[in-house]
This record gives structure tokens, sequence and C-alpha cells, in this order.
């Protein structure tokens, strides 16, 4: 139909779990490259929606696609960072190992992996890290490695669940400054969920605001913010500041 | 506050030094007759006359080699069978309340269906220390698999990972505390049934020297080898304790 398949489509999409509806009639549209955060109360479905898709659940009604193709099940294109970094990593396997992961169930012959991790970890900023394990490393350190981990998998599409959620705030911004270099250097396209309309604000092309109970799609605004972001100048431009006000204003009303 | 580990040595050495000033006034004075009871000098001069003379080596040995051949054994099997049953959640469904029937089941009950259907002989042995030793890590396995962290099943499908891959990258891995845990256990039971099993058998071992020593009123021999056993137990534990430490590393 359109020009440029949509990474992701998702067509009245409803989920129910037992007589419990969780969502109901979303629709959504995501180009490839597109940076798209979604915001909404905590409950409101955030997560249940990015599980649906990643394939990791099936939704009672509507349709999941990624670039013209029904989700049935995971795939190694799409590459999910959790908030809880601490319960996503492997605690038994170093960093190195960890970002080994992806590779081996990849397939990549043993002899082309080293350079591969050494190069993402480096990208993260842990290169100096590689033989510690999980638990040795700060949540900002464990949060990278996750990162470096999805990386891994070449992801067209990166679905990135509260991320930094648990992280301070200096930590934050400095992630959030990676993520958005890291995959504007590859064009993915990344699907955010947070609660933070500010994070929203600063992060994406594009914010959709979801409703509860049961979640749904209440505002879908364009972020048309100048890039490269910058912590300072990004967060006091006048379009930032007035969208942030709208924004608030829109969450008011929905949570009223 | 914290006890320093040399502090707990100190009391550990003076508890043996304890108990060794106790055995030998209670033998000197003769509280307990000396036919059953022989001074720490003398069952040590038993001890020295089977170890550095070497009369006890074989013995000891068989001993050794019979605990450690049916507890790997078991471990092979436990870990095989418990990785199978543990990653299926019907399997598990199906064979835990049968485990849970079994485990307690005394190994010596075992004893007769053992004779009955392989003979009184080594194989009798092997097969009974196998059976004993291999439940608590058998049951350690599936509980270590039946326990990974649900974040880390989704990691394996996100990753479209095999059913064998994520018993190898993530199910083991993840079991490896609950099994080493087990085969401590089943280590403990190994060298209680090997020696049973000398008993039984009459096969050369610390278990058939005990029993000999004990008929012919030896006692400091009869002393000496009991001590050995401990001695097996204390050091192959000790051994796996620090095994642990080192492949438990990332538990930090
Ligand atoms: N597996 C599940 N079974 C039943 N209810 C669930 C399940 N997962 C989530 N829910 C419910 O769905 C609603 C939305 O949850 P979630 O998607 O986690 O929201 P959010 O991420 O926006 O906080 C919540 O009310 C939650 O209790
Ligand atoms: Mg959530």
């Amino acid at each position: 139909m359109t020009a440029a398949r949509n990474a992701i489509e998702l067509k009245e999409v409803s989920l129910s779990f037992g007589s419990n509806q969780i969502l109901t009639g979303i629709d959504m549209r995501v180009e490839p490259g597109e940076f798209i955060c979604v915001i909404g109360a905590s409950g409101s479905g955030k997560t249940t929606l990015l599980r649906m898709i990643a394939g990791l659940l099936t939704p009672t009604s509507g349709a999941v696609l990624l670039h013209g193709k029904p989700v049935r099940s995971p795939s190694r294109r799409v590459a999910v960072v959790f908030q809880d970094y601490g319960r996503a990593l492997l605690p038994w396997r170093r960093a190195y190992a960890n970002v080994s992961l992806p590779l081996e169930a990849g397939g990549m012959p043993a002899s082309q992996r080293p350079a591969r991790i050494r190069e993402l970890l480096a990208k993260v900023g842990l290169g100096n890290h590689e033989d510690k394990f999980p638990g040795q490393l700060s949540g900002g350190m464990q949060q990278r490695l996750q990162i470096a981990r999805a990386l891994a998998q070449e992801p067209d599409t990166l679905l990135m669940d509260e991320p930094f959620g648990a992280l301070d705030a200096m930590t934050r911004q400095t992630l959030q400054d990676e993520v958005l270099r890291l995959v504007s250097e590859r064009k993915t396209t990344v699907f955010f969920v947070t609660h933070d309309i500010e994070e929203a604000l600063y992060l994406g092309d594009r914010v959709v605001a979801l409703d509860s109970n049961p979640g749904r799609v209440a505002y879908d605004i364009k972020v048309p913010l100048p890039r490269p972001r910058d912590q300072l100048t990004t967060r006091e431009h006048p379009e930032f500041l007035r969208l942030r006000r709208e924004m608030f204003e829109i969450m008011n009303k929905i949570h009223a | 506050m914290i006890r320093s580990r040399t502090l707990d040595i100190v009391l550990g050495v003076a508890g043996i030094l304890i108990l060794l000033g106790l055995w030998h006034l209670v033998t000197s004075y003769e509280l307990i007759s000396r036919v059953f009871l022989p001074g720490p000098a003398a069952t040590f001069r038993s001890l020295e006359r089977g170890i550095v003379e070497g009369a006890l080596l074989p013995q000891t040995w068989a001993t050794i080699e019979r605990m450690l051949q049916g507890w790997l054994l078991a471990s092979v099997v436990a870990i095989a069978i418990g990785s199978l049953i543990g990653v299926s959640s019907t399997a598990r469904a199906y064979l835990q309340p049968t485990l849970e029937f079994l485990r307690p089941l005394p190994a010596s009950a075992i004893i007769p269906v053992a004779i009955a259907v392989v003979g009184l002989s080594w194989k009798m042995v092997l097969f009974v220390v196998v059976f004993g030793s291999v439940w608590p890590t058998l049951l350690a396995t599936v509980h270590g698999f039946a326990h990974v962290e649900p974040r880390l099943v989704e990691v394996s499908r996100l990753l479209q990972m095999s059913r064998l891959a994520f018993i190898f990258k993530i199910g083991l891995p993840n079991a490896v505390p609950d099994i080493l845990a087990g085969m401590r256990l089943s280590l403990t039971v190994a060298l209680i049934l090997a020696v049973v099993g000398e008993l039984l058998t009459g096969e050369l071992g610390l278990g058939t020297a005990v029993l000999h020593a004990s008929r012919q009123y030896r006692a400091d021999d009869l002393y000496a080898g009991i001590i050995l056993l401990g001695v097996i137990g204390l050091v192959s534990n000790y051994g796996l304790a620090l095994a642990d430490k080192r492949i438990l590393a990332w538990k930090g």
C-alpha cells in the first residue's frame, strides 16, 4: 500500500487476559528508522503492547505486522531491552560472554565473535570491563551491557521497556544520549516505553500517549525538534517547552 | 563482629585437641576397656602402620575408588536425567511425585533387590552406591531447572534459542549452584554406601578392614579404619567446597 513499508504496524489490536480487557483498538504505524516513544500511566498496558510487538504475546484480536509480515513468534531482527537489567542478564556469564549470547544464537562462527564483541563493548563504554560479571557492575553499566547485547543482534527494530527507569538522573541522561547516537548510526527503528514525558520528548520523533482501563491510544504527536538532540539546548528549546506543557495537559486530562 | 578465619581454625584445632585429651583420659583410666576403646596413641600407631607402612593403603584406595566411581556415575546420570525432567514443566508434573517417593527410600532397602538382580558382587555395590547417591543431585538439578528467572526464558525465546541451546546456555548454568549442593550430599551418601556394600560383599576396602579388625579384637586397627573413613569424608567435602567457590565465583 504505502511505498515504504511500515517497520511496525498495529491494526485494531486488542488484548485480554481472561475477562480482563487490557488493550483495545490500538492502531499504530511506525516508519523505518523512526524513534517512537510510548507513555502512559503504570498499568495502562505499555509493557503488554511491547511484548506483542516482540512476539512474546499474541493479540486477542487484530494484527501486529513487522515490515508488512504478521508477527507469530519472536525474531532475532527485533531486540528487547528490559528495565530490570539485573534479571535480564546472565549472571554467570562475564560481560564479554553476555554479549556473545546473541552471536551464538545467531550462529556466528566462533572465530568472528571476539572482534565483534569487543567492538560492541567499546561502543557502550564497557571496553575495560569485559571480564566482570554483571553482579560486579553498577546499574548503569549493567544496562549498557544489556544494550550492547541487544545491538549484537543487529536488530532493525529495538524495543525498550522503561530502560532507564531504575537509574539515577545523571546516568539516565548519559544513556539517553548514547542510545540516540547508537540507533542513529544504524537507522534502527525504536519503540521506547517510558512514563517520563520529558524523556519521551527528548528522545522521540513521535510520542504516543496511552489512556488506561482499557489501554488505548489517546494522543499521537510529532516532535519536530532538531537532531542531534542536546541535553541543554533541546530541553530549553521553545518547541520542547511548548510540547512538554501540551503533554502535561494531555496526561492530566487522561488521568482526570 | 565477624570472627577471623584464623580464630576459626584455632578453635577447630582446639576442639580436636580437647577430644583427643578426653579420649586419652578415658582410656588411660580404663573407664572403657581397652578391648573396646584403645588409647589415641595405640590408634595412631596403627594408623601409621596402615598409611606410612602401607598396610591399609590398598583398602583405602579401594574404598575411595568405589565411592568416586559410584558418585561420578550417579552425578552424570542425575544431571542428565534431571535436566531432561527439569526443562519440561510437563515432565516435572508427571515425575516429581514419583521422585519424591523414591528419594526417601533408604538405599539399604534396595540392597536385596540389587543382590537379586546382579548378585553379591562389586556390581551390586556400584549399583547401590549409584542408586543411593543419585537422588540429592537429581532432585537438585530438577529444582535448579524449575527455577530459571522468567526473564531469561524470555531472552531465550527472543533469541530463538533451541531447546538444547537453552539447556546448555541457561538451564544448566542456572542449576549449577543447586547441582553442586546436591553433589556434596551425594558424595557423603556414596561413601556410606560404599562401606555398607563392602561389609555385605567382603570386597577389599576400609569397610571390610574395619569388620575384620573388630572380629579379631584389634581395636586399634578398628579405630584407625574409622578415622580414615572420617578423613576421606572430610577431605572430599572440603575439596568440593573449594570447587564450589571457584565455580560460583560469579555469585561474588
Ligand atoms: N500475564 C498477565 N496476566 C494477567 N494480567 C496481566 C498480565 N500481564 C499484565 N497484566 C495486567 O495488564 C495490565 C497492563 O500491564 P502492563 O502492560 O505491564 O502495564 P504498564 O507496562 O503500562 O505498566 C495491568 O493491569 C496488569 O496487571
Ligand atoms: Mg511496564
